[in-house]
């Protein structure tokens, strides 16, 4: 049987099986059939969402054929020739009922090679080919919504979803004012988000990513709309079903400040910040601890210091890593800095966040080099806790 | 090579329903100090202490590592520190473990745990469940403990009314304890009418939320002088794991802990146990447990608890004179608790405790659900 493109006809028939999707065949129930030249003649049965092929010499009784040669069939199954093109220059033709036949397009994932992977592009034209196809028209019952996707890097494009009357349409522009629009930086994260294999928050955090207009619309409807799209790379093998548990673990709890920390986060609302300092070696400690670690005895005596000091460390952190007390993700960037107080010599620095927008003019300081001087903005209602300082900010 | 530890010294805070105005953190350091004071011990790196084991539990202190938490003051800082997160009657075990191999020669074992951070320890003990079967189904330490309880009854013919008569000497003895946890003195009838939590186990059969810390100094044989004149001596240890389902055990048959009990006696040379040994310090989180483990650790018949009682089984063999874990010690620090009731009776400082001539003693702790894992340590005074 001859190849093209490394595949032959039976590569495309046989794994017709594995390819059939059952949510694309709701509405079938028919018989069509498939006469390749000097290849032979095969019948595919569709009925009550399942299909059954066989090789045959009389399709008589087909609701539609399709005739064509190997190359072309091929070639137009593995993508390499177009279907249009080739229908128009009469190098395929449907015989019968062309309507009913248009309706195979949905009934099967689309052909890969075996071991050969898919580019983004080939990944982004089938996403959203199958989009049609992939409709659920009772979930969209009095809808009238336009979802938009701009998708960055040298494979991205633009395209267009609109829903109206129960029916579904696909451009490749973004046209009129949408109802969501969802912007990737790169196409490349956009497949990979539908292909699972990144998170949506991760990606949103990281700014890779942004949601305008109706998010809620875009969260909560289109899941309902469409089929999951199938990874066709993912056709030739059996999903597992993957049972887990989501459970979130809870016990409440009530800390003790105990003595030492109870008079440091005292002094907070008092915008006085203590060190406790080693009897023995004279070390400090911020926040105040029990003992000197070092000496092993209490360090009872506390100093008051700063408030002012310089920055040593600064970091940038990007993820959003939610405040545990409130659940709220923090706005990122930001920059957690560990700043040096007046006072205090050394490492002896404590942690807080820099001012948001001055990120950028912070200066780290280090032995002989003096960083970016800071001062603590006090919040107005001080309640004895970390927040109590909102953040450091330059002292200009 | 050494054959036993020494127990140079021990310190403990009061056991408290709730530490309101301490950290862990504060509550350890009132234990290392006195240790430290008491043995003149240091942190030399040639000869003071190198290593520490602790013993907390994370869910409880609701931090994970949190042995992390307490390193500064229990002056592990640059020095090898080892956290048991099992019963702290282990720790005593690994110390063996180190000191015998000659892997270190003093050691300090210091430990934690301040029950009233968390709301329900009923939630933490549910934990230890899978979170695909038993975990949805609600079981935690007190309706499988209820389980064994009712079982354990029917075979050894153990009553409430005994049960009640256990809490009550509990509290009694517990009061003449200086670190234990002051309770109200309760009458049987008190104990019978408790609310009922998980039938047949009552809100009184139950060893009460409690916080508290201790700290111990140990070392090889060769050392003891150099930091105590009367020391107390660990000579066995065994412990023994039962199976983890419910479903594959015999409630009621003590597997484990015979186990660990007879390998702790062969440690220790003993072949009668009633004869050699004359304090018990068992275990007790519900009171159904003290008979139980009195059958496993060899002083009284098997099936025959509910017999031993009615006999005066508890005052014959000295059990659980300090009032027990029954009258309050956290969950995970019953084991330590009842070696520091031997340690005081063995170098006689037990004061209105403190029996004769005591020359054995052996501490037994379980935890896990019904006691799945079981461990005892047999100890003797200096010249015993």
């Amino acid at each position: 049987m001859a190849e093209y493109w490394g595949v032959t006809v039976a590569d495309i028939f046989n794994s017709m099986p594995e390819r059939f999707r059952p949510e694309g065949a709701r509405d079938v129930a028919a018989v069509f059939g498939y006469d390749i030249k000097d290849e032979g003649k095969w019948q595919l049965t569709v009925k009550n969402n399942s299909m059954a092929l066989e090789k045959t010499d009389d399709l008589s009784c087909c609701v539609a054929t399709m005739a064509a040669d190997g190359e072309t069939f091929v070639g137009v199954n593995v993508g390499k020739v177009d279907a249009t093109n080739a229908f128009m220059s009469g190098k395929f033709r449907i015989e019968g009922d062309m309507v009913a036949f248009g309706k195979t397009g949905r009934l099967f994932r689309k052909f890969v090679l075996a071991g050969k992977g898919m580019t983004t592009r080939e990944y982004l034209a089938d996403m959203f080919a199958t989009i049609v196809p992939r409709f659920k028209a009772e979930e969209a019952e009095g809808l009238d919504a336009s979802f938009a996707f701009a998708l960055g890097g040298a494979d991205g494009g633009q395209w267009s979803v609109f829903i109206k009357d129960k029916a579904c349409t696909v451009t490749t522009t973004i046209e009129g004012k949408p109802t969501v629009t969802l912007e990737f930086n790169d196409a490349r994260d956009y497949v990979d988000f539908i292909l699972g294999k990144i998170d949506a928050q991760s990606i949103l955090a990281a700014g890779k990513a942004a949601a305008k207009g109706d998010i809620n619309m875009m969260a909560s409807k289109w899941p309902l709309l469409f089929e999951k799209y199938k990874d066709p790379l993912g056709g030739n093998v059996k999903e597992q079903e993957l049972l887990t548990l989501k459970k979130t673990i809870s016990i409440n709890q009530r800390f003790a400040t105990g003595p030492v920390m109870g008079k440091f986060l005292r002094g907070l609302k008092d915008k006085k910040i203590y060190a406790n300092k080693c009897p023995q070696c004279g070390r400090l400690q911020l926040p105040p601890r029990e003992v000197c670690a070092e000496c092993r005895v209490r360090a009872a005596d506390f100093v008051e210091v700063g408030p002012k000091g310089e920055v040593r460390y600064m970091d940038v952190v990007y993820y959003a890593m939610p405040d545990p007390l409130t659940g709220v993700a923090r706005e990122t960037p930001y920059g957690s800095i560990n700043i040096r107080l007046d006072g205090c010599k050394g490492n002896e620095t404590l942690p807080h966040f820099i001012r948001k927008d001055q990120i950028e003019k912070i200066q780290m300081g280090w032995n002989e080099m003096q960083g970016t001087r800071v001062r603590p903005v006090w919040e107005e209602n001080r309640s004895g806790d970390i927040w109590d300082i909102k953040y450091f900010e330059i002292d200009e | 090579m050494d054959k036993r530890l020494a127990v140079c010294a021990v310190a403990q805070i009061k056991n408290h329903p709730n530490y309101h105005y301490l950290r862990f953190q504060n509550m350890l350091l009132e234990c290392f100090e006195p240790i430290l004071e008491q043995t003149k011990a240091t942190f030399d790196m040639e000869t003071g202490i190198r290593t520490i084991i602790t013993c907390s539990d994370d869910v409880f202190d609701a931090r994970t590592i949190s042995d992390n938490g307490i390193t500064d003051v229990v002056g592990a800082h640059f020095r090898g520190e080892e956290k048991i997160a099992q019963e702290s009657i282990n720790g005593l075990g690994y110390a063996m473990a180190c000191i015998l191999s000659g892997h270190d020669d003093v050691i300090l074992f210091m430990g934690h745990c301040k029950e009233s951070q968390g709301e329900s320890r009923r939630m933490v003990s549910n934990l230890a469940y899978d979170p695909f079967y038993c975990r949805p189904l609600g079981m935690d330490y007190h309706n499988v403990a209820a389980l064994q309880a009712r079982t354990y009854m029917e075979k050894s013919q153990v009553t409430d009314e005994q049960m009640a008569k256990i809490v009550v000497r509990s509290r009694k003895n517990g009061a003449k304890n200086p670190y234990g946890r002051e309770n109200k003195i309760v009458d049987e009838d008190e104990v019978l009418n408790s609310p009922l939590y998980s039938d047949p186990l009552r809100e009184l059969h139950l060893y009460p939320v409690t916080d508290w810390a201790f700290g111990m100094l140990l070392c090889s044989e060769v050392r003891a002088e150099e930091f105590t004149t009367n020391p107390v001596w660990i000579t066995g240890y065994g412990s023994c794991m039962d199976r983890y389902f419910i479903g594959d055990r015999d409630l009621a048959s003590n597997f484990s802990l015979k186990n660990a009990a007879q390998r702790a006696y062969a440690m220790a040379g003993i072949k009668y146990p009633r004869e050699e040994i004359q304090i018990f310090e068992l275990g007790d989180q519900a009171a159904y447990q003290l008979p139980l483990w009195a059958e496993g650790v060899g002083i009284a018949d098997e099936g025959q608890g509910g017999k031993w009682l009615d006999e005066g089984g508890m005052e014959t063999f000295n059990v659980n004179l300090s009032g027990g874990q029954l009258n309050g010690n956290p969950l995970l620090l019953g084991g330590a608790a009842r070696v520091i009731e031997c340690y005081y009776q063995l170098s006689h400082q037990a004061g209105e405790r403190q029996v004769k001539n005591v020359k054995r003693a052996v501490a037994q702790a379980a935890t896990g659900g019904a006691g799945q894992h079981q461990a005892v340590i047999v100890m003797e005074a200096q010249g015993g």
